[in-house]
């Protein structure tokens, strides 16, 4: 069968249609707030075959991909011959999923006329899964919490009680990680219900043909826009803090005729410390890296990966193996884009961004509730500055490369004994640049009770900056302290009831030469506080003066002027 | 002299349009003049004069006249409100600047943020804090918001918003910093969070008492000078406020909450569908409202239009989520999308024909428009396929270049697609039709509704020429094309009852309520409407009171909204609660959740006047059955026939209540045009109503 452009089109978007109404379920039916607030989450539609045809709007690319991936893994254990109507499928097996126990891809088929017609995939982060509670502690993968080989989560429309049993006694969240299944399989029954309903309004008996065509056309484009890319073979690297020795990730793109070929070779070796990335991971993220440069427009699927080829070595950081501990593995593998990005930046100087705070900081609290024996757990993401772009600034915290959400504070003191004591822009942590790198923030939490209260904070960028490119300056390292006492950024802390811990994620790198800032410009993030007046001076050669009284609290622009003369003597224009 | 008129204006981006109804006979005058962008008091005058002179009636028999104005918005997107700063509590004046701290769009490296209202420099940190059970951490220090706000003065700032963490909870601190402001410097206008919209998360609560004190003096000074011409002229009637909740509000409401007048005229539209179909007996429906730009699809349900507590203004890209600002207002759910019949077709890089969302708009407009347009637009696909009349667009006025949009067509679509002409201008229909009925899929779901079950209820110019094939998509039962769809806004004014709406946040698990609060906080909210009514002349025995929860599993973050019945309530109606609210979930989400305590998280009060009847009155003009209003037939495009058919053409105007026929048909009146495809049946119902029945063709009939 062939499908002709026009009813392509009609279907294609009616496919990502049903994706998107099979996240908005998930979100609204989610339990914890790492799902319905933070959106952390991929949501697709795969054909018979298991070839991932469409995805949700959002969410995030290491899960996406490594999606997609285990859908694979997935029917190579339950072949579609062993599924009945009503099973719904689940793992969390790191090295089949998204590298994480936290991570739960729950698959259902979709059947019609007692044929599997196509899955409903989707895979977001559980709250908590037991062990020694997300963080890169573990030395192996057991440490880490209960591991649910690929299994049945509902057996013909029932729910596996004993599997549920057995998670429910070992995690400390018994009802939002179970509730959260629960979602992930509504979802997933929303879609079917509406991929069903499209069947049989356009008669398809099968939607392959369909998959088929979408994936050689997505395919088709991918290729055709590496193919109007110059060709040739870029490096570079960069590093992370590691959990005690700094980790390197190195990368090597090359461009050839209509494929690209990213390779980590030199990278570190794989960490005895919950940090590893697994292959899947890896791809994730390389992959998104390079369509987002390449052709940001096309729909992702199947065949958008295939032109780009990702490797690694086994046993290196990026490519683990078992039993490596690797609850925090997205704190190395999240600076992968800006590894590739700076690779590519000689060759593609106008397409790529510079580096950004990279790593999310996904900080988890725990404790009992004040006067009480009740424990509360609470995750939270945190995100620094993005790289300045060829053309504009860099955005103030907006999370790069993850595209997951905040949590505000209200909802965070609501839902557990933390208070958030400051949610603020950190001046002069954007890099310099032409275009200013985004600011990173500074928070600071305490807690209400009068125990021992934990947090396993998941920092990173604390000893290496997010880089500029083509004469921009670095963002400002992260910061992760009490009373300005660093703290191990990367272990599970207890601390006194009355301990203020400050969390100040890094800075974006900036773009382009700082001198070259305009100067209103300048004067403008002054008189908002982006840049301070030192800093101004320093990194811009901008002299700005405040002429207005100093115990002012209201600083208007007019208060500001900038000395000509002395700037032009710093900018070395006379 | 006896006030007897009830008058709907609605003040558009280009026409201000009015209606006026003898609330003793029905009868309706209708009135259209350019809007006055300088003065839009202005129009409304000139508008009113017209139409009274019209109807041979005097200004002193003006009962009423309800007012919708894109005023809130367009003050917004150009940025024209007052100098605002902003109050927050100590360490979180970047609230509203770090936003929710991701991307809405995951690949495009290039995006941009929403940029706030206050600028960094005019947003203060003030020294205070509760908890989030409204304990106090940290006293106000109100002589540092006295010295603030007198700087603040000296400096030139008009307006403050003030918006503490937890003030839904507790709000004494938000009105102690208001009242210190206005102890130190009582020209400042001043607007705090615990009152514009006491819900929690403190970014969009922000976001949205700024914007309210943002325009809040433009808007005061527009309802005043129109008080007063409208004295002037001698009307003694009332001015009342549409409101973007779809009810309507005094002057003083208006002025004190102007956010709350955000995207009324929408809201009208979809108000007019709710009051066109109950008239003609549907509860439910999807009202569906297609113009030159745009679409707009919203859910009305058992009589009731949806209503959101979130919208975003301003929006960086105009159909994305998250590229906005968002304000936490109750407003009518609506979804708009870009595909109106200027929306652009095009080829794209993979070989795929693509609708929109860039539009023509009306300069330079579809090709067959004449002026200067060159890429083909759905109109232009409409044109060639037959479905609209080259020498009877908006009733003859224009002409329609048919020879031009085929040339576009031909070379822009079918020539890289390798179709025929008519392929691609089906494609081009049947692809704009699809977006939209996506959309108004993802929506319903979004809203907690089953699409499949909705009647489509199509307005607008180019609605009723597209809701056949979109509501065969979405596999409705029916659809209906109203009388008169150009003034479907202004007539939903006059079907908004004077309502209020208010909501207490208190999370209470439905196993262990206290029934006693819960009663006394019901009981407060119905008096504290029942005041405002009665405060604006309804009688106290008119008064009626809607109940509802938004409810969900304990540990869930986010709620669906279950009715409470009336009366005192008590332990023996949580069964009640509990089936009601499994019902609703089930069908929204397949399967109901885990087994795990239901709680109630807000609780919600509408209080109301009766919804005013709405009798217009409609004339026959001649013939009435089917046979009579023929009018001819000329070719137009169905697949189902596999290609053009000669397609009787019937004068909407001609058509009486009881006519029907069968499709393939076009309905032709003045704005617009109903196209019916082959097999459909039709009749014209006691509303004056087009209803298209579908419920035989639903399978596998638009393919």
């Amino acid at each position: 069968m062939t499908i002709d452009p026009i009813t392509l089109e009609v279907l294609w978007n009616r496919l990502l249609s049903v994706a998107n109404e099979q996240q908005v379920s998930l979100m609204r039916t989610a339990f914890s707030t790492i799902v319905r607030e933070s959106q952390d989450l991929a949501c697709g539609v795969f054909d018979s075959r298991g070839n991932m045809i469409a995805q949700s709007l959002t969410g995030t690319p290491g899960h996406i991909n490594p999606m997609a991936t285990s859908v694979r893994h997935i029917l190579k254990e339950y072949p579609p011959e062993t599924l009945s109507e009503g099973d719904v499928l689940i793992t969390n097996d790191p090295w089949m999923t998204a590298g994480q126990l936290n991570d739960f891809t729950v698959l259902t088929p979709v059947f019609r006329k007692g044929k599997i017609v196509g899955y409903f995939g989707n895979l977001c982060h559980a709250a908590d899964v037991g062990g020694r509670s997300l963080s890169g502690e573990s030395h192996e993968v057991y440490e880490e919490g209960i591991r649910i080989p690929i299994t049945k989560l509902f057996v013909k429309g029932e729910p596996n009680s004993e599997l549920l049993k057995f998670i429910r006694a070992n995690v400390r969240t018994p009802d939002e990680t179970v509730g959260d299944l629960y979602a992930q399989t509504s979802c997933n029954a929303v879609g079917a219900r509406s991929l069903l309903q499209m069947m049989d309004e356009f008669g398809l008996e099968s939607i392959d043909p369909l998959a088929d065509a979408i994936i050689e056309r997505s395919e088709r484009a991918m290729r055709d826009a590496i193919r109007a890319l110059p060709k040739g073979s870029h490096e570079h690297e960069v590093w992370s803090d590691g959990f005690e020795e700094p980790i390197k990730i190195k990368v090597k793109v090359t461009v050839a005729e209509e494929d690209i070929y990213i390779d980590f070779a030199g990278s570190s070796p794989q960490s005895r410390r919950g940090i590893n990335v697994v292959m899947n991971y890896t791809h994730g993220y390389a992959s998104f890296a390079m369509k987002a440069v390449v052709s940001p427009d096309v729909p992702h699927n199947e065949g958008s990966f295939r032109p780009v080829h990702v490797s690694a070595p086994e046993g290196s950081i990026l490519n683990c193996k078992e039993p490596a501990a690797v609850g925090a593995r997205h704190l190395i593998g999240h600076f992968i884009p800006s590894a590739i990005f700076g690779a590519l930046s000689k060759a593609l100087p106008d397409k790529v961004i510079a580096g950004s705070a990279d790593p999310i900081w996904l900080i988890m609290w725990r404790g009992t509730w004040p006067d009480s024996d009740e424990t509360f757990m609470s995750a939270l993401f945190q995100v620094g500055g993005m790289g300045a772009r060829p053309n504009k600034d860099g955005l103030n915290t907006t999370g790069f490369p993850s595209g997951v959400a905040g949590v505000p504070a209200e909802v965070i003191e609501t839902l557990s004994p933390m208070v958030q004591y400051q949610r603020v822009l950190r001046t002069d942590s954007g890099g310099p640049g032409k275009y200013r790198g985004g600011l990173g923030q500074a928070t600071s939490f305490g807690y209400r009770g009068n125990k021992l209260f934990g947090v396993s904070a998941m920092a990173d960028r604390t000893r290496f900056q997010a880089q500029g490119l083509a004469g921009g300056k670095p963002g400002a390292l992260g910061e992760y302290n009490s009373g300005g006492k660093p703290l191990q950024p990367k272990a599970v802390l207890w601390f006194e009831p009355d301990t203020i811990v400050n969390l100040n994620p890094a800075g974006g790198g900036g773009y382009g030469n700082p001198f070259e800032r305009p100067i209103e410009l300048v004067l403008n993030d002054v008189v908002n506080g982006y840049v301070s007046i030192e800093g101004a001076e320093r990194d811009y050669g901008v002299v700005v003066r405040y002429k207005g009284r100093e115990d002012q609290l209201v600083r208007m622009p007019e208060h500001y002027e900038v000395d000509y003369e002395a700037t032009a003597r710093l900018r070395g224009l006379s | 002299m006896q006030e007897r008129f009830r008058v709907g204006v609605d003040i558009g981006g280009t026409f201000t349009d009015l209606i006026m109804i003898d609330s003793a006979t029905g009868a309706f005058t209708i009135g259209k003049v350019l809007t006055t962008p300088n003065d839009p008091s202005q129009a409304i005058e000139t508008v009113l004069r017209d139409t009274l002179e019209q109807a041979g009636a005097s200004p002193q028999e003006v009962q009423q006249i309800i007012h919708g104005t894109t005023l809130v918005t367009n003050a917004m997107i150009e940025r024209k409100g007052a100098r605002t700063a902003l109050l927050t509590t100590q360490g979180f004046r970047d609230s509203i600047e770090i936003g929710r701290e991701n991307r809405y769009d995951l690949y495009d490296l290039m995006l941009e943020q929403p940029r706030p209202l206050v600028p960094r420099h005019l947003r203060f940190d003030v020294p205070q804090r509760m908890y989030a059970d409204g304990s106090r951490l940290r006293e106000l220090d109100t002589e540092f918001v006295e010295r603030l706000a007198r700087e603040l003065a000296e400096n030139g700032i008009e307006a403050v918003a003030i918006a503490f963490l937890h003030s839904f909870t507790n709000p004494a601190d938000e009105q102690a910093a208001r009242d210190a402001v206005l102890r130190a410097a009582p020209q400042l206008r001043v607007s705090i969070s615990s009152e514009v919209t006491p819900e929690i998360r403190e970014f969009e609560r922000a976001s949205t008492t700024i914007a309210n004190v943002y325009v809040q003096e433009r808007v005061e000074r527009y309802l005043r000078e129109l008080e007063q011409r409208l004295q002037r002229m001698g009307v003694n009637g009332k001015l009342y406020l549409m409101l973007s909740s779809g009810g309507i509000g005094t002057v003083d409401t208006a002025t004190r909450f102007p956010i709350r007048l955000l995207e009324s005229g929408p809201a009208a539209g979809a108000l007019a569908a709710t009051a066109y179909g109950k008239a003609a007996g549907y509860a439910n429906l999807l009202s569906f409202d297609m113009g030159g730009t745009t679409a707009k699809i919203s859910v009305i349900d058992q009589g009731q239009p949806l209503i959101a507590n979130s919208f975003e203004v301003d929006r960086i890209y105009r159909f994305k989520k998250g590229s906005g600002l968002p304000i936490s207002t109750p407003v009518i759910e609506m979804i708009e999308i870009g595909t109106g019949g200027g929306s652009i077709a095009r080829v794209d890089s993979l070989g795929l024909l693509k609708v929109g969302p860039d539009s023509a708009g009306s300069v330079p407009g579809p090709v067959c428009y004449g002026r200067g347009g060159t890429q083909p637009t759905v109109t232009d696909a409409d044109l060639v396929l037959g479905y609209l009349d080259p020498r009877y667009f908006l009733g003859g006025k224009m002409a329609l270049d048919l020879e031009g949009a085929r040339k576009a067509i031909q070379e822009q679509i079918a020539d890289k697609l390798g179709v025929s002409l008519e392929e691609a201008a089906w494609g081009i229909h049947q692809i704009a039709n699809e977006n939209m009925a996506n959309a108004a899929r993802v929506h319903a779901l979004e809203r907690g509704k089953d699409p499949h079950r909705f009647p489509l209820f199509a307005f607008g110019g180019a609605g009723p020429v597209h809701a056949y094939r979109i509501a065969l998509s979405l596999g409705v039962p029916a659809m209906l094309a109203p009388m008169g769809a150009g003034v479907m806004s202004a007539v939903g004014f006059l079907s908004a009852p004077l309502a209020f709406d208010f909501v207490r946040s208190w999370r209470a698990r439905l196993d262990r309520i206290d029934w006693e609060r819960a009663n006394a906080l019901l009981a407060e909210m119905e008096r504290e409407g029942e005041a405002l009514l009665t405060d604006s002349g309804v009688p106290k025995e008119q008064i009626s009171h809607r109940r509802s929860a938004d409810m969900r599993y304990v540990g869930q973050g986010h709620e669906i909204r279950v009715p409470l019945p009336a009366g005192r309530l008590d332990a023996s109606n949580v069964d009640e609660l509990k089936r009601s609210f499994e019902q609703v979930y089930r069908e929204l989400y397949e399967r109901l959740g885990p087994p795990v305590a239901l709680e109630i998280i807000n609780w919600r009060v509408v209080s109301s006047a009766p919804s005013p009847e709405l009798k217009l009155k409609l004339e026959n003009q001649g013939g009435g059955d089917a046979a009579s209003a023929l009018k001819g037939s000329r070719l137009a495009y169905f697949p189902e026939a596999h290609g053009y058919v000669d397609t009787p053409i019937y004068d909407r105007y001609r058509l009486a209540p009881g006519a029907s026929f069968e499709g393939p048909a076009i309905v032709e009146e003045r704005e617009s045009t109903v196209i019916v495809g082959p097999g459909a049946l039709c009749k014209i119902d006691e509303q004056w109503n087009l209803v298209v029945d579908l419920s035989a063709l639903q399978t596998g009939a638009s393919h």
